[in-house]
C-alpha cells in the first residue's frame, strides 16, 4: 500500500476510514475542522455531517454505534462541553459498534477560548484516552480506539494537540475492513438509562477500567525506550520490563503524544516511557519500572494528569515542578525543565525566536459584512455583550467594544441576566448582544426563546443577528441559512420567520451594505424601549468569493479625516501623495474587494468605484445576493 | 541531517498550501517529513508561520529557535518577525511586499524601514537574504495567485537536495490543472532570481 503525508486530522479520518467506520459527525472547531472534512472525501462509502452543534453531533454519533455501526465524533475540546450531557450517560451503556470521540486540544490557545485539558473529562466520563503523537500514530490509534470500544465496552477519546492536528507526516494507507453491522439491539436494560437499569452501569464501568489498566501493560503503544549512549534506544515493548533492558541511567521520562518526538529532539541521556493510552495507566508496569530510577519525571502539557494519576497510585515522580502547566512544551522549554530538574547541565537551545516588532493581529477581511455593523455601533458608543465567531474580533483593537465573549451562544443570556440584575437595582441601561447565524443555531435559538420569559416590556434590549450564512471563522462551512445564498446547500432556515414564530414582535431585516439605510434602522432599534431584533444580511465575503470592481480615493477630494480608514479596512491606509502635503486616504487594489462601505462613510465623496461615475445613487452589487431588508419595522420578516 | 524549512505570512496568503508543496517535494525525493502550520484566531489579516523538516528521520515538527536553515518569508514584516528563528549563515528567502498590519493602519506604528538590512544582521549571526517583490513578479505573469509559487522556487534553488521534477510533481498535486502550467511558469522564474 502507498504512503502519503497526511496531517494528523486526514490521518484520523483515514483510521476511521480504514476501520470501517460508517458514520461521522462533528461540529467545526479549530484545530479538528479539517478532519471531518477529510472524512467527507471517503463518501458515499461513508456518512459525514457538520452538525447543528457538539451534543447533536455526539447523539448522532450514538445512534449509529447502538445500530453496530463504527462511529466516529470530532470536536475541539470546548465543544466536548455541551456533548458531555450524552457522553455521561451513554458511556453506561455497553458500546456496541465502536465510538471514538476525538478531542482538539489547543495547549497554547492557537485559536480558543480557554486551555482546558480533556483527558479530565475523558477520565471523568470512564473512557480510555489514546494520545497520539504522529499522523501515522493518529492513523493507528484511531483504528485501536474503535477495537478498544468495542472490546471493553466503552467509549474512546483519541485525543490530539493542535499540533498533531495540524502537523503532516507520512502515513501509510491499508485497506478499509469490512463490517456488518448488527442492527438495533432492543434491549431497554442496556440502552433504556433510568434506575434501576442504571445500577449494574456503575459497577460494569468500573469493572472495564480495572481491565484495561491491567491488560494495557502488555500492549505495543505502551513502551519502553533506553538510552544507550551514541544517540540511538533500544524499545521494549513487553511487560514487566525484562531486566536486561534495564538501564544504568539515573532518570526515567513518562511522556505521551508529540512531547515524545519533541523530547527525543534532545538526545538527552534518560530513558523514556512512552504512553500511547494516557488513561487508564499501566500502573503496575510502570510501578515496577519506576523502582530502577533515582527520578522519574513526567512530561506532559496542561494538567498534572499523568503525574497526578502515578501520585494517586503511590509512584513518587515530580513533573509540573519543572514543566509549564499552561502553553506547548516545545523542545527548548522541555531541555530548560531537564536543567532544572538537574538531568542536563547546561541548556543548548535558544529560547527566543520571534523578533519584537509590529504586531499583526487578525482583522475583519475586506468586504467583511460585520464591518459596517460594527462601525455603526461604535459611532453610537455603544459596549456590546459578543460571542463567538470572526465578529469576536471586535473584541480587539482598533474597535475594542466587545464587553464579553464567553461561550457558544452565551451572549443571549447573558444580556437578559445583566438587564434583570440592572434593573432591579435601578441601574438599568440600553443593552445590545451581537450573535452570528453559525452560533445562533448551535445554542443561541434557546436562549433566544427564554427572552420572552418574564419580559420586561420596558427593557431596552437590542440583539442583532449577524447573518453571514456560513460558519465563517473555522473556514467556511455551512449553516442552516446557508441554503438562502447557495443552491449548493439544502437547508434554508428563515430565522426572521422563526423568530416571528417563537412569538417576538419585533424583528428587523437589514442590508448593512446600505450603510445609510442599516445605520437608520440600527439607530432606530438601539433606542427603542423593548426587546428587538435585528438580522443583517450580507453573506460572508470570503466564503462566497465577493469581488466586484475596486475603490479608489480622490486625494485632491479627501479632507484626510479618517472615516473610511476607522472602519479598519486590509487595504485602507493613509498615504503621502507626491505633491500633496498632509497624508490622504488610499486603497490597494490588489486587495479591495469593492463592498463600498468606505466610499459610503466618507462625507466628501472622495471614493469611488473604478468604472463608475461614483457612488451616489450606487448600491453595491455582490456575486451572492443578499436576502431582501425591510423597509420598517412593522413589516418584519417575510410571512 | 534534519533540514528545517520554517514559513511565516499573513493569514489568508496560502501558508497551508505553501507548506504543504514544500513537504510533498522534499518527501517524493525520498526523505522524512513532518510540518507544522500554526494558524491563529481567525482566517484573514493575522500573523501565521509554519516549518517543514526533512531528513533521514525526523522526530518533531518544530523548529526551535535560531535553528532553521531557511526562512520563507510570504510577506516583509513576517520575515522581521520570524528572522529569529534563522540560524548563522542561514538564508532568508522575502517577498519585499508589504500588508499593513493593524497598528500600522491606525497610525499608531510605522512599517519597519530596511526590513531587508535588519534581517541580514551582521557579525556573527549574519544571514543571506534573497529578496524579491514575488507580487510584481506574479503581476507580470498575469495572476497574483501565482505569487507564493514564485517563492517557492527561488526555495527550490537553495534547498539543492530535493531535485526539481519533485518539486514539479508536488506543484502539479496540490495546484488546479487548469493553472498548472502559469504556476509552473511561476515556479522557473522564481528559480532564476537570486
Amino acid at each position: 500500500m502507498e504512503v502519503k503525508l497526511m496531517t494528523g486530522n486526514e490521518a484520523a479520518a483515514r483510521g476511521f476510514y480504514e476501520a470501517g467506520g460508517l458514520v461521522a459527525s462533528s461540529y467545526p472547531g479549530s484545530p479538528t475542522v479539517e478532519l471531518l472534512e477529510a472524512v467527507r472525501a471517503y463518501s458515499p462509502e461513508v456518512y459525514a455531517e457538520f452538525s447543528v452543534n457538539e451534543k447533536v453531533a455526539l447523539e448522532v454519533g450514538i445512534g449509529a454505534s447502538f445500530t453496530g455501526a463504527r462511529a466516529m465524533v470530532s470536536m475541539k475540546h470546548v465543544g466536548v462541553n455541551i456533548a458531555m450531557d450524552p457522553l455521561m450517560t451513554f458511556t453506561q451503556t455497553p458500546i456496541q459498534g465502536g465510538f471514538l470521540l476525538v478531542s482538539g486540544e489547543d495547549p497554547g490557545m492557537a485559536s480558543s477560548q480557554n486551555e482546558q485539558d480533556n483527558r479530565v473529562l475523558g477520565k471523568f466520563a470512564n473512557m480510555a484516552i489514546l494520545d497520539p503523537g504522529s499522523s501515522q500514530e493518529a492513523k493507528d490509534f484511531a483504528k485501536l480506539g474503535f477495537s478498544l470500544s468495542e472490546d471493553y465496552g466503552l467509549p474512546v477519546m483519541l485525543r490530539m494537540t493542535s499540533r498533531v492536528c495540524h502537523s503532516r507526516g507520512p502515513v501509510e494507507e491499508l485497506e478499509r475492513e469490512v463490517r456488518d453491522i448488527s442492527g438495533f439491539s432492543k434491549i431497554p436494560e442496556d440502552f433504556g438509562m433510568v434506575p434501576p437499569n442504571t445500577f449494574p452501569k456503575q459497577f460494569e464501568m468500573k469493572k472495564r477500567i480495572e481491565r484495561l489498566t491491567a491488560e494495557a501493560c502488555g500492549w505495543d503503544i505502551n513502551f519502553l525506550e533506553v538510552w544507550e549512549g551514541d544517540g540511538r534506544n533500544s524499545v521494549q515493548r513487553l511487560a514487566p520490563i525484562d531486566p536486561q533492558f534495564l538501564s544504568p541511567h539515573k532518570t526515567l521520562i513518562i511522556t505521551s503524544g508529540l512531547l515524545y518526538y519533541n523530547l527525543k529532539e534532545l538526545e538527552a541521556p534518560v530513558d523514556i516511557y512512552k504512553l500511547g493510552m494516557v488513561y487508564p495507566l499501566p500502573i503496575e508496569a510502570l510501578r515496577s519500572l519506576a523502582e530502577d530510577y533515582e527520578q522519574v519525571l513526567v512530561l506532559e502539557e496542561l494538567t498534572p494528569f499523568i503525574e497526578n494519576e502515578l501520585k494517586i497510585h503511590g509512584i513518587a515522580c515530580e513533573g509540573k515542578k519543572y514543566f509549564s502547566f499552561t502553553g506547548e512544551l516545545h523542545t527548548e522549554l522541555i531541555e530548560a525543565g531537564l536543567v532544572k530538574a538537574g538531568v542536563l547541565k547546561a541548556a543548548n537551545y535558544e529560547t527566543a525566536g520571534e523578533v519584537d516588532t509590529v504586531a499583526r493581529i487578525s482583522m475583519f477581511c475586506a468586504g467583511c459584512p460585520h464591518r459596517p455593523v460594527f462601525d455603526i455601533l461604535k459611532k453610537n458608543k455603544i459596549s456590546v455583550i459578543g460571542d463567538i465567531g470572526c465578529y469576536s474580533l471586535a473584541v480587539l483593537e482598533p474597535l475594542h467594544m466587545l464587553n464579553t465573549i464567553i461561550s457558544m451562544g452565551a451572549t443571549i443570556g447573558i444580556m437578559k441576566g445583566m438587564s434583570k440584575a440592572l434593573s432591579l437595582s435601578g441601574k438599568a441601561e440600553p443593552l445590545v448582544s451581537v450573535i452570528g447565524d453559525g452560533t445562533f443555531f448551535h445554542s443561541g435559538m434557546t436562549g433566544a426563546l427564554n427572552l420572552l420569559h418574564q419580559l420586561d416590556p420596558a427593557a431596552n434590549l437590542t440583539l442583532i443577528i449577524l447573518n453571514n450564512g456560513t460558519t465563517a471563522m473555522t473556514g467556511g462551512q455551512m449553516t442552516a441559512t446557508s441554503g438562502s445564498y447557495t443552491k449548493d446547500w439544502d437547508m434554508n432556515t428563515s430565522i426572521p420567520e422563526l423568530l416571528k414564530a417563537m412569538g417576538f414582535p419585533r424583528v428587523r431585516v437589514v442590508d448593512q451594505f446600505d450603510y445609510k439605510g442599516a445605520k437608520a434602522a440600527i439607530e432606530e432599534e438601539l433606542k427603542f424601549e423593548g426587546l428587538s431584533i435585528v438580522m443583517t444580511t450580507r453573506p460572508c465575503a470570503l466564503n462566497f468569493k465577493i469581488r466586484e470592481p475596486y475603490f479608489v480615493v480622490d486625494p485632491q477630494i479627501c479632507i484626510g479625516c479618517r472615516s473610511c480608514v476607522k472602519t479598519n479596512c486590509p487595504p485602507i491606509v493613509m498615504k503621502a501623495y507626491n505633491g500633496i502635503e498632509k497624508l490622504k486616504s488610499s486603497i490597494d487594489p490588489d486587495l479591495c474587494v469593492g463592498c463600498s462601505v468606505c466610499s459610503q462613510v466618507c462625507p466628501v465623496s472622495a471614493i469611488s468605484r473604478v468604472g463608475d461615475k461614483g457612488r451616489n445613487g450606487e448600491k453595491a452589487s455582490t456575486l451572492v445576493e443578499a436576502l431582501p431588508a425591510d423597509k420598517s419595522p412593522e413589516e418584519g420578516g417575510k410571512r | 541531517m534534519v533540514k528545517n524549512i520554517m514559513l511565516g505570512g499573513v493569514g489568508g496568503q496560502g501558508l497551508v498550501m505553501t507548506t504543504a508543496i514544500i513537504s510533498e517535494a522534499a518527501f517524493l525525493a525520498g526523505f522524512d517529513v513532518k510540518t507544522n502550520d500554526v494558524i491563529g484566531l481567525s482566517q484573514r489579516g493575522g500573523k501565521v508561520w509554519g516549518s517543514v523538516r526533512y531528513g533521514e528521520e525526523v522526530f518533531s515538527p518544530n523548529i526551535a529557535p535560531g535553528r532553521a536553515d531557511v526562512l520563507l518569508a510570504l510577506e516583509a514584516l513576517e520575515g522581521l518577525r520570524w528572522s529569529g528563528f534563522v540560524k548563522a549563515g542561514g538564508v532568508v528567502i522575502l517577498n519585499t511586499a508589504k500588508i499593513p498590519p493593524v497598528p500600522v493602519i491606525t497610525e499608531k506604528a510605522a512599517y519597519p524601514e530596511d526590513i531587508e538590512g535588519l534581517i541580514a544582521g551582521d557579525g556573527q549571526r549574519a544571514v543571506e537574504v534573497r529578496a524579491v517583490n514575488a507580487l510584481e513578479e506574479a503581476r507580470k505573469l498575469g495572476n497574483l495567485k501565482v505569487v507564493n509559487m514564485v517563492t517557492i522556487g527561488m526555495l527550490s534553488a537553495v534547498l539543492e537536495d530535493i531535485p526539481v521534477d519533485c518539486w514539479r510533481q508536488a506543484i502539479e498535486a496540490h495546484v488546479p490543472e487548469k493553472t498548472l502550467a502559469l504556476n509552473l511558469k511561476a515556479f522557473d522564474l522564481g528559480r532564476e532570481i537570486r
